[in-house]
């Protein structure tokens, strides 16, 4: 199989380099320890990324293409699951950072403990999670300042305690973010400047943020925006201790004669099948396809795949649904400057009340409609062509905005990740196949949050609003997680809280799989705070035992 | 047949099939007291689309286009190939349907003609909207959301609401791609894009004259607790 020599057994081998595997890297490497990472797409570099729409967005330029990497979706067991792109994320260096515009808000006290305060949901399998806020904070704090997050402290009424500010004042607010400011205000609704991934000033050696209107879903060419390929690679890199391999696809994680994770069999990008030892194993490739890595790591040992003899891996996936009341306005909002997503916020309906009809809430921030222009623009009753989709695009480009919801979804056991043993992709591997429901209390959540954006633009004076509920999950969002859910009960979760998994102790998961509820917030700032808590907690040796990778580790 | 855009390789239509497909993308985005279709050249960049690999990715910088490679070099083989044969077939439907209607070929017929030509040929993308929704397609072509994060399959598609598609696409997009000519797609709707892609690759286009006149002060907004 192998034509090349086996390369060096390594300290630690973390499966992916997007954000949670680039966090993985930065803290380990820094810390001493040697890390070989193996990431399935290429390594770009930032002059390969440029202000293209019809590439980034329409053409895969960075979205995986679908007849490469298609998933399968189905709504329930019994219907026939549909080929395409489901819940998508770049697969390469950096993953989904490469292209996001990278809102950064921090998860509250209570979403730790959503299951104590809601009560049991009928259907769903709500729980607390392991771990609490307090336990995230200084990782939280190390990510914004790593990165310079661009942010205001206490603009946030509802936020937790936190031990330090943000690095860089907030970026300059957009005409729509003024207005969805000035809506709230009317309604007495707290807002505050969305916390960024981007540089409102210089900071670190690095310039501040260029306002492209090219930023979400597009990469970023000038390296200003902050992501784990312009920030923790680099930092990973800098310490010499970081072997990056791209277009280097795992295909298994075999185990050895005592259960434990023993190599990871990829292919390179010669074709070549090579097989990497290491004393422990970090997967993040995002909690669909670290689901699917350990359901392709069949062995004797774990029949069902590595680390499931639970039959809990892939299960409880959330997603995210993204949806959105959008207004239109008389006076011109340009809803493309800063990309449609330089924002303002609202924590107003995050928290969970008992008198809304529904569990849990929800972030809300102000978004342009287009990424930018009206390729990929449009209103709920614009025709697909003709004079008047004309007009509507010349009248309403520029005087539109969205006010966006991240649906919070109620974990449920079966939705899942599984492997589609009918549809292969390109390297010969099952693709991932979702089954994914949506709960009622997510439709409820869904309606109640869209219907208060929209009295949110009706106070900041928008002259009509359309709401664009949510009835069926598509995974628009690319947020994911709850796949290798983690917890203190081994027959009730995958991982421990160290997200080390139960079954096998060298073997960690650190992107949104661990994560046992979706929260109503964008994800990616605490997966990387949650990476650097895991990698951090290696170090210390508190995610025991750990007692073979010690002797490297010191 | 009007000229080509010169420095635009031959195309993949012959002189019927583009002619055809002009007037169609013509009632698309119609010309009226501004630019439409035709004025865009939306026919450019769809006919160049179709002509091979050479034209799938422009380079960042705008020099000139990305080389496909290896799989992906395969995938947008078997993409084009299907787009190619979905509009053989899409433009024979449409003279099939004149000749049967009016006895005439599409380009042939008033502008009104072929408005309810387009019209019935959009009718069976409509039925398909639903299963199209879960391929996460409806922000690119049959626009009943605000966009997401999503991208287009546009393989899926038949021949109408591909035809629409790229047409908006060849008159919105950049154009280095040989439609939005002279920027004319961004003139209609007031997006002030950049001159070219390497001005976005620099660093030099910003749109910070966009955002609000007047900054607030954040901190002043915590003190008043709202």
């Amino acid at each position: 199989m192998a034509h090349k020599q086996k390369p060096e057994r390594a300290d630690v081998c973390i499966i992916g380099a997007g954000a949670s595997g680039a966090t993985a890297a930065k803290v380990l490497t820094e810390g001493g320890v040697s890390v070989v990472a193996l990431e399935r797409g290429p390594w770009r570099k930032r002059e390969s990324f440029g202000g293209d729409e019809l590439a980034n967005v329409n053409r895969y330029n960075l979205w995986p293409d679908p007849l490469l990497n298609p998933r399968t979706f189905r709504a329930s067991e019994t219907e026939d699951p549909t080929l395409g792109l489901f819940c998508p994320v770049p697969q390469m260096v950096g993953g989904g950072t490469v292209h996001w515009q990278g809102w950064l808000p921090r998860f509250t006290e209570k979403d730790f403990h959503l299951r104590t305060i809601a009560g049991d949901v009928p259907g769903s399998s709500l729980v607390d999670w392991p771990i609490t806020y307090t336990d995230l904070e200084p990782y939280y704090t190390e990510v914004e300042w790593a990165f310079g997050v661009s942010g205001q402290a206490g603009a946030n009424r509802y936020e937790s305690p936190r031990s330090r500010g943000y690095p860089c004042p907030p970026m300059p607010m957009t005409r729509y973010g003024q207005k969805f400011h000035e809506g709230c205000r009317k309604l007495g609704y707290n807002s505050f400047p969305t916390p960024m991934a981007a540089l409102s000033r210089p900071y670190n050696g690095r310039p501040a943020t260029v306002l492209s209107a090219f930023a979400q879903q597009h990469g970023d060419p000038t390296g200003t925006r902050s992501s784990a390929l312009s920030v923790f690679v680099p930092d990973a890199l800098k310490t010499g201790r970081y072997d990056l391999r791209p277009d280097c696809y795992v295909h298994e994680v075999t185990v050895d004669e005592h259960g434990r994770a023993k190599s990871a069999v990829y292919q390179d990008a010669d074709g070549d099948f090579i097989e990497q030892e290491a004393d422990i194993f970090i997967v993040a490739c995002g909690a669909i396809e670290s689901a699917r890595l350990l359901l392709l790591s069949r062995s004797s040992r774990f029949p069902n795949g590595l680390a499931n003899g639970s039959d809990l891996v892939g299960r409880n996936l959330t997603l995210h649904e993204y949806s959105a009341a959008v207004g239109v306005f008389d006076d011109p909002i340009y809803a493309w400057a800063g990309g449609g997503y330089v924002a303002t916020s609202s924590y107003e309906f995050y928290e969970h009340a008992d008198d809304r009809g529904f569990v849990g809430g929800c972030h809300i921030a102000a978004a342009g409609v287009g990424i930018p222009l009206p390729i990929n623009w449009s209103l709920p009753d614009r025709p697909l062509w003709g004079a008047q989709a004309k007009q509507m695009d010349r009248d309403f480009f520029n005087h539109s905005f969205a006010v966006g919801m991240v649906l919070h979804d109620m974990p449920q056991h079966d939705n899942r990740v599984e492997l589609d043993d009918e549809v292969k992709d390109a390297w010969g591997l099952p693709v991932a196949r979702i089954t994914h429901k949506p709960h009622p209390n997510d439709l409820a959540q869904g309606r109640w949050v869209i219907d208060h954006n929209a009295e949110i633009l009706e106070a900041a004076g928008a002259k009509k609003t359309y709401r664009v509920y949510v009835d069926c999950i598509t995974g628009n969002c690319s947020h994911q997680h709850g796949t290798t859910r983690m917890g203190n009960d081994p027959s009730t979760s995958v991982l421990n809280k160290h997200c080390q998994a139960h079954e096998v102790d060298n073997l960690y998961v650190v992107d949104g799989g661990p994560f046992p509820t979706a929260t109503g917030a964008n994800p990616t700032l605490t997966i990387m705070a949650n990476a650097w808590r895991v990698a951090d907690g290696l170090l210390q040796r508190q995610g025991a035992p750990v007692e073979v990778a010690s002797s490297r580790l010191q | 047949m009007e000229e080509q855009t010169p420095g635009i390789s031959r195309g993949f239509f012959n002189p019927h099939q583009r002619e055809t497909i002009e007037a169609a993308m013509a009632r698309i985005i119609p010309t009226d007291d501004q630019p439409g279709a035709r004025e865009a050249r939306t026919i450019d960049f769809l006919d160049r689309y179709l002509s091979g690999l050479d034209y799938v990715f422009a380079k960042p910088d705008g020099s000139g286009f990305e080389q496909l490679e290896g799989k992906r070099a395969g995938a947008w083989g078997r993409r084009i190939a299907s787009l190619r044969e979905k509009y053989v077939t899409g433009i024979e439907e449409l003279d099939r349907k004149a000749q049967e209607q009016f006895r005439a070929d599409f380009v042939q017929l008033t502008e009104e003609q072929q408005d309810r030509l387009l019209a019935d040929m959009e009718h069976p993308a409509r039925e398909a909207e639903e299963n199209l929704e879960l391929a996460q397609v409806t922000g690119a072509w049959a626009p009943v959301e605000p966009a997401m994060q999503q991208t287009s399959a546009e393989i899926e598609l038949d021949f109408f609401p591909l035809l629409a598609l790229h047409t908006r696409q060849g008159f919105y997009s950049d154009p280095i791609y040989g439609g939005n000519k002279d920027r004319v797609g961004w003139g209609l709707i007031g997006f002030d894009g950049p001159i070219s892609l390497a001005e976005t690759h620099a660093g030099r286009y910003t749109t910070r004259p966009y955002f609000a006149e007047e900054q607030l002060d954040w901190e002043k907004e915590i003190d008043h607790g709202s």
